[in-house]
């Protein structure tokens, strides 16, 4: 059952409006834009989920995708690639993600995806 | 609402508006105070009428032609004032500057529940929805923004509830170089997919950093405000002061004028311990074109001079604005009549009492100019207890909110005060001092907006 998601994503609007709107789907939510504020909250507390945005400022979400999976802080992970990437779509789920969305993203349809996991 | 349609751009639609998304959660469950409702809902003619009787000088149709004005460039605005008093105790609102792109609506209490969107559709309906209606280009709508994501995104809902139609939120950062939005032969355009742009008729604009770098003049799609508005001293101190005046040449025989702190225009770094000395040890020095609070010097003492001084000399050639300061009880001016001190907050419970400013944004309506939101912000440190050693002066005399972070604007909330039941009575202004600070606010976007087509008007007939 997830509760806590983590939302990992440079664009501070995106964030705001994806939080918001899980927050409103009574999920509780974190987020952090840049991968070093990520990794700093997974070394506080644990997730059921993290929805990793695969280009940050500082690294890739791959690369948050092998620490998450390393340490075992997260349950499930959600890759969200850029407009079609398929490349990093494979390879994220190579690298243990549990699905993946690609941009535009309608939260309504990433709604649908976390009640699937 | 898609998210991330491309980098930085998201497709706001109808029905997206959220209210608890777009205002700061104590200010949507705050009740109005009724002395602002009051001040708010005022006609043209009762402020024009009440300011006579507060200044029996002013000329009352000299007034309402600047309440009726309707500005060509700047018909959205904010100013921040101070409210101060000489050793006489004559009381005013100062102007401290003009904004062409003002925060304001996440801080405002509704002034009528059953109108859920508040200030954001008054502002989107009244001033923004004419405009657009009347201009003639092809295109979809836009807001773009560089801060304040919550107003802006508010604004975008907004726009698509009362438009019907999608809107391209699209972030346009002076420092990305790769932006979603593009100008071409003046028309705007914000990027869908990897190679795909779609034409934009008229965009909602809160872009604040330098926006000269990226936003045209003379632009052919309709833009709320213009460049021009901050080229004529929306967003520049040293030119909305020669504006202002100007104003106040022109307004002379009138009775009226805006009202500032006694400022010295294009003083050159070698020059700033001159005036320093000459205004008796304390001075406010302002970077021209800066916001934010950033690029504001409080000087009270050489100390303080040197460290201005010293991150000042990065840029030698830059020209800067020195102002007189407002002073706080322990640190006094010299002069009977022209030295002025902040009026302060209500003393708290432990005596303290802080600087604060107000901010009012207005809009330009089919009957002129309107007030749409009021707020204030206090100081960190209380005006009535000596600084301790070590503490900047700013602590004592800044008020703005806005905090630059690592990950980019943020905003000190703890020291805003709302204009609602609990907190309004805590400033100890009254409903004339709204009427005055409204008055001076709409003098002041005249005097600039007057400055832009003198300025620009002259330039396109040239051309």
């Amino acid at each position: 059952m997830i509760k806590n998601i983590l939302v990992v994503e440079d664009d501070v609007v995106f964030c705001k409006l994806l939080t918001r709107f899980l927050d409103k789907n009574q999920y509780r939510t974190h987020d952090a834009q840049s991968a070093k504020k990520a990794l700093s909250l997974l070394e506080k507390e644990s997730y059921d989920l993290a929805i990793l945005d695969y280009r940050l400022p500082d690294d890739n979400g791959l690369h948050i995708l092998e620490t998450i999976k390393r340490d075992n802080k997260v349950g499930k992970v959600i890759m969200i690639t850029r407009y079609g990437d398929e490349e990093v779509a494979s390879k994220a789920i190579e690298l243990g993600a549990d699905a993946y969305i690609s941009k535009p993203i309608n939260p309504d349809e990433l709604l649908t995806v976390i009640r699937g996991l | 609402m898609k998210l991330s349609i491309s980098p930085n751009v998201h497709l706001v639609e109808p029905g997206d508006f959220e209210p608890a998304d777009h205002w700061y959660p104590r200010a949507l469950n705050s009740n109005i105070h009724p002395l602002v409702s009051t001040f708010l809902n005022l006609s043209h003619h009762q402020i024009a009428e009440r300011y006579l009787r507060l200044n029996p000088k002013a000329n009352l149709d000299a007034i309402l032609s600047i309440l009726k004005y309707q500005p060509k460039y700047f018909r959205w605005s904010g100013t921040d004032m101070m409210h101060v008093t000489n050793n006489e105790g004559n009381r005013k609102l100062t102007l401290i500057e003009t904004n062409s792109c003002p925060s304001g609506q996440k801080s405002m209490p509704l002034l009528d529940f059953n109108y859920e969107q508040g200030g954001y559709r008054r502002l989107i309906e009244e001033t923004f929805k004419d405009m657009v209606d009347q201009h003639d280009e092809s295109g979809a709508l836009a807001v773009i923004y560089d801060k304040n994501p919550m107003e802006n995104i508010g604004y975008a809902a907004t726009i698509a509830e009362v438009f019907d139609e999608n809107v391209y939120l699209a972030q346009f950062k002076n420092e990305d170089t790769d932006p979603p939005v593009q100008f071409r032969n003046g028309k705007m355009f914000v990027r869908e997919g990897e190679d795909h742009w779609v034409e934009i008729r008229a965009a909602f604009r809160y872009v604040t950093q330098e926006p000269w770098n990226r936003l045209p003049k003379n632009s052919r799609t309709l833009l709320l405000n213009p460049i021009e508005a901050c080229l004529a001293g929306g967003r520049n101190k040293e030119v909305a002061s020669r504006a202002y005046d100007e104003f106040n040449e022109q307004f002379k025989d009138k009775g009226i004028e805006i009202f500032t702190p006694k400022t010295f225009r294009n003083i050159p770094y070698h020059q700033l311990q001159s005036h320093f000395d000459k205004l008796g040890g304390s001075m406010v020095i302002k970077v021209p074109d800066s916001n934010a609070g950033q690029g504001v010097y409080t000087i009270i003492n050489q100390k303080e001079l040197d460290v201005a001084l010293s991150e000042l000399a990065s840029d030698p050639d830059e020209l800067y604005i020195v102002q007189q300061l407002i002073h706080s009880n322990y640190n006094e001016g010299s002069h009977t009549k022209d030295t002025w001190y902040h009026v302060g907050t209500i003393p708290d419970n432990k005596g303290r009492s802080y600087a604060f400013d107000l901010r009012m944004m207005m809009h330009a309506t089919s009957e002129g100019m309107r007030p749409l939101a009021v707020y204030s912000r206090k100081s960190r440190f209380p005006l009535n207890q000596p600084l301790p050693e070590n503490m900047s002066s700013w602590e004592v005399y800044g008020t703005n909110l806005s905090v630059k972070g690592d990950d980019g604007w943020s905003y000190a909330d703890e020291r805003l005060i709302l204009f609602d039941v609990r907190n309004f009575a805590l400033l100890g202004l009254g409903i004339d001092e709204l009427i005055r600070g409204f008055i001076q606010s709409v003098m002041a976007v005249y005097a600039i907006d007057q400055n832009a087509i003198k300025t620009f008007d002259k330039e396109m007939s040239f051309n």
